[in-house]
């Protein structure tokens, strides 16, 4: 089963499709929201790695050698593709995994500690319908405890 | 160029792809660290040149690996795209003095050019690639773009049209450049240049170093065909 599995994996890589960009489809915006505690009702979304203003020249050149964090952002891209498109339950929650996991990973490198318990992400999908952009919320993860046990 | 040598210096490409990605992910999680360390020193074993078939057949395990731990590749092209050099390699190692050897390597020459080809038909049967909205969408409202002021291209109706029908033309007229060594070189340097401000906007520096790295195969197949 794991051996077909894995070549259910590479067989894209041996016979690629080669539709780069076919059409554009509606992108996803990862949303995350600190909680006190588990049932926490009332919750402000930030948004998860928000885009600078600009990026000088000189930065986009260091980036072609050492881009770690923008391709961690990549593939948190595919895992939320992943979540709302036809994947199997096992990829929803690996894919989940990994985002709660980044996030918090993020969040602790930024501040040390967390003093929030619990943690919880959404995702956004933005969209154009005619000419005005629309976001939908498509999914929203489960509780992560931040701390403790649970938390790992 | 031989079948040798473009052999050799795609090892050399891939390998240098391989270890730019691996380090990458040296500083994150301990179970990521151990397969990419792994990674790291047999790509530069194969740069060095040190039993180049084995460090491929051992290169093309772990990433299997690799891709099951991501559950799927972990920058979509740019990994599949490795996955199909270091594949092509391993065969080509495997088939070392016969025939299926250029078969193999001559695959890999084929769907460079199929990457380049198919991506410009599918672009141009989209009627919104066509009138340059597609582009517009990418820097609009896409994951891709690198900063908030990039968004601002996507007001440029007039701009990005004409963009997206150079990319078309481009992409559907690659095949046409094996005529001759010369017009491939042209075409070879306009596609590491496309793929290089793909990565400057988009932060797609991976695709930069992969594509290149297949580069040879075409040289040498465009030598053995129409030379």
């Amino acid at each position: 089963m794991k051996l077909l599995q894995t070549i259910k994996l590479l067989l894209p890589a041996l016979i690629p499709s080669w539709n780069f960009f076919e059409s554009i489809a509606p992108s996803p915006r990862i949303q995350y929201s600190l909680l006190n505690s588990a049932s926490q009702t009332n919750k402000d979304w930030l948004e998860f790695r928000p885009r600078p203003q600009s990026v000088p020249f000189t930065k986009m050149l260091k980036r072609m050698l050492w881009n770690p964090r923008w391709n961690e952002s990549l593939f948190l891209v595919s895992c939320a593709e992943r979540i709302v498109g036809n994947s199997s339950s096992e990829i929803i929650l690996h894919s989940e995994q990994e985002i709660l996991k980044r996030i918090k990973n993020d969040l602790l490198q930024k501040h040390q500690s967390l003093t929030a318990t619990h943690l919880q992400f959404r995702l956004v999908f933005v969209q154009r319908q005619n000419k005005t952009l629309t976001e939908e919320v498509a999914f929203i993860s489960r509780v992560q405890a931040t701390i403790g046990e649970e938390a790992r | 160029m031989t079948l040798e040598a473009a052999i050799r210096l795609t090892e050399i490409l891939m390998g240098f792809a391989f270890v730019q990605q691996s380090i990458e992910h040296l500083t994150v999680f301990s179970n990521e660290r151990r397969l990419f360390l792994a990674r790291l020193a047999l790509a530069v074993l194969l740069i060095i040149g040190v039993q180049t078939a084995w460090i491929s057949f051992l290169l093309l395990l772990l990433g299997l690996a690799i891709l099951t731990i991501f559950q799927g590749p972990y920058n979509g092209g740019a990994d599949r795209m490795g996955l199909l050099v270091l594949s092509c390699l391993f065969l080509a190692h495997l088939a070392q003095g016969s025939r299926w050897q250029e078969l193999a390597f001559g695959y890999l020459a084929l769907q460079l050019i199929l990457s380049y080809f198919i991506s410009g038909g599918v672009k141009l049967l989209n009627p919104e690639w066509r009138n340059g909205q597609a582009l517009r969408d990418v820097f609009q409202f896409s994951a891709y773009p690198v900063s908030k002021s990039l968004r601002q291209l996507s007001q440029s109706a007039r701009l990005l049209q004409s963009m997206s029908w150079a990319v078309i033309l481009f992409e559907l007229l690659f095949p046409l450049a094996l005529i001759s060594s010369g017009s491939l070189t042209v075409a070879l340097i306009i596609a590491a240049i496309f793929h290089l401000t793909n990565a400057f906007l988009f932060g797609l520096n991976r695709f930069f170093w992969i594509w290149v790295a297949a580069y040879p195969s075409i040289i040498w197949f465009q030598a053995r065909i129409f030379s």
